[in-house]
């Protein structure tokens, strides 16, 4: 069964004059037990879909979607507190800014002590006390802090990024959630550390089936164990499939310039030569090009890529282009 | 050849307070030397609180060493601490550049006061250096008239690279400068400095977590762990075959 099924989302910020679409129709679906990858540029609003399956956006922003199911519910038709019961219960989220998304005038032990479920605990509050306890300290061990006396009694800032990057992580997997979105989960850390987050999450995947949601731009990371792949650029689905089949022979030019520009994908570059990149930059959210949003970047742009390019579905392999590569890469 | 520039024993330590009154030393640095010619790249990779950003501090000049020297073209910039006053041959370029431009300047401005402060130019040649840096780093002249929060993240590492770039140093220290980027933003980054180190010769001191980066773009390579050098070398030969234990945790993952 699909654990999400995300149809034509779209999200929108309307500002006085005109109405601005970050994200536009973008269609995401999810097994159990799955591990999917959500690519794109800052900017191309990978974090809002995120935010956006949690619920967790401001008014100012404006979500419509055709479905957006979780196991057979329609998160849209929920009342408030019936979707934050079912989103409470089944979805946690790694969120970007760890030392800021933390609060700041509570210890990291209360913070994650709230986080724990209430009913594990049995016995005299005493032992529920101690029980807490011991909790707070296997799960901030389990995500790799070893000084937990010290982590735990104090406050956000005293910690450094990659320690409160760390204590997120032990606060989303608290509750051994059914789907974890990790919102870029290792920028602030280095790269042993960063291994080993890795190595928690597909642990966690393997053993618990936990489905993840993983949102970065690192693609190397994420190459060798996710199974499915989405890439955006500028709010725009521009592919998305099985992972292994959009690295042998990415159909769009933007996932091809996004794979070229990886150091060590292709075996064939010298040192220091320089790297495949597209000419341009990013278009800001207020000057969107219409059509296709990579157009003007575009090295194969042709007359018909100022109409928005449906998306070819061709063996679970999908992408929108009017003018796909077809040869394989070299 | 005579290397570009040549770092002497340098070191720093940091004075912590451990009680009411006791004070307790923190060596961050210990006994850091090596050498870098002109054109080359050198990389620095290290576990957090090695003491990476200590040393591209020391460098630049933002901070003073305890002990030790750097020389530039033989000429010594720096002993024990005391600076000559000149930080045009060394400049940095820091992570955030969003975070390090002033949002109340324009570019211009912004690039016309680095060249008041540190140059004797009057203002024509000011501004046709201005305009001449602009274009090298890609960007054009109109945009000197426009202020930060124009630009987006790729264009702003750009006029980060062009305040660098308008005292002509003979150094660029990057500290972390290309690992917030998005790929093809860090190709096109990436592909200008290896494009102005080909045309000018500029050396570039490259500090980072990226270390697919660092093979494809450093010459020489220090692995630094809790201020001290434990290898140092060409990078090719420490990724073909690290010797020390922290090297090899670094690599393997």
């Amino acid at each position: 069964m699909q654990l999400l099924d995300i149809r034509n989302l779209t999200i929108e910020l309307r500002t006085s004059d005109t109405v601005i679409r970050a994200v536009d129709r973008v269609s995401l679906s999810l097994k159990e037990g799955e591990v999917h990858a959500l690519v794109g540029e800052s900017g191309s609003g990978k974090s809002l879909i995120a935010k956006a399956i949690v619920g967790v956006l401001n008014k100012r922003w404006h979500i419509t979607a055709d479905r957006m199911h979780w196991r057979g519910v329609d998160l849209m038709r929920l009342s408030n507190e019936q979707r934050r019961k079912i989103v409470g219960q089944d979805i946690a989220m790694i969120y970007q800014d760890p030392s800021r998304c933390l609060d700041p005038t509570a210890k990291i032990f209360d913070q994650i002590a709230e986080t724990l479920p209430a009913i594990q605990s049995k016995g005299f509050f005493l032992k529920r006390n101690r029980q807490r306890k011991d909790r707070v300290k296997a799960l901030i061990h389990k995500v790799g802090i070893k000084d937990h006396e010290k982590v735990l009694t104090s406050y956000p800032h005293e910690l450094s990024e990659g320690v409160c990057q760390k204590v997120m992580i032990a606060m989303a997997i608290a509750r051994t959630p059914k789907l974890l979105i990790a919102d870029e989960p290792t920028t602030a850390l280095e790269s042993t550390t960063r291994a080993q987050v890795f190595r928690l999450l597909k642990s966690l995947n393997q053993l618990k089936n936990m489905s993840i949601l993983m949102i970065s731009h690192e693609l190397e990371e994420i190459v060798n164990w996710s199974h499915g792949m989405h890439v955006l650029y500028c709010g725009q689905m521009v592919e998305a499939g099985p992972t292994a089949k959009i690295f042998s022979q990415p159909r769009h030019p933007y996932t091809q310039a996004l794979l070229k520009s990886l150091p060590d994908y292709e075996q064939g570059l010298a040192h220091k030569e320089p790297f495949y990149a597209l000419k341009g930059t990013i278009p800001t959210l207020q000057h969107l090009p219409i059509g296709c949003r990579l157009g003007p970047r575009c090295p194969q742009a042709q007359k018909a890529c100022v109409v928005t390019p449906a998306l070819t579905k061709h063996h679970g392999h999908s992408y929108a282009c009017h003018f796909p590569l077809i040869k394989a890469m070299k | 050849m005579q290397p570009l520039l040549k770092v002497q024993a340098l070191s720093k330590s940091f004075n912590l307070r451990s009680g009411l009154f006791s004070r307790k030393r923190f060596e961050v640095l210990k006994d850091i030397s090596f050498c870098l010619s002109q054109g080359e790249t050198l990389a620095i990779i290290g576990e957090t609180g090695s003491g990476k950003s200590t040393l591209a501090k020391l460098l630049a000049g933002a901070d003073s060493a305890d002990t030790g020297q750097i020389l530039l073209d033989g000429n010594i910039i720096e002993d024990k601490g005391i600076r000559d006053q000149q930080c045009r041959h060394i400049r940095m370029i820091f992570q955030d550049s969003e975070a390090s431009l002033n949002p109340g300047l324009t570019i211009g401005d912004m690039l016309d006061d680095c060249l008041q402060y540190n140059t004797s130019l009057d203002k024509q040649t000011r501004g046709e250096k201005i305009t001449a840096t602009l274009s090298k780093v890609g960007l054009l002249n109109d945009h000197q008239h426009y202020y930060p929060h124009m630009f987006s993240g790729g264009q702003l590492q750009r006029v980060a690279l062009a305040r660098a770039l308008i005292l002509d140093p003979k150094v660029v220290v990057l500290d972390e400068a290309l690992s917030s980027l998005d790929p093809s933003v860090r190709a096109q980054t990436v592909n200008l400095l290896l494009k102005l180190q080909q045309d000018t010769g500029l050396s570039y001191i490259l500090i980072t977590h990226h270390l697919s980066l660092v093979r494809h773009i450093s010459d020489q390579l220090v692995v630094l762990d809790h201020g001290e050098i434990v290898e140092y070398g060409k990078t090719e030969d420490i990724f073909q075959d690290p010797q020390s234990n922290v090297t090899q945790k670094l690599l393997s993952c």
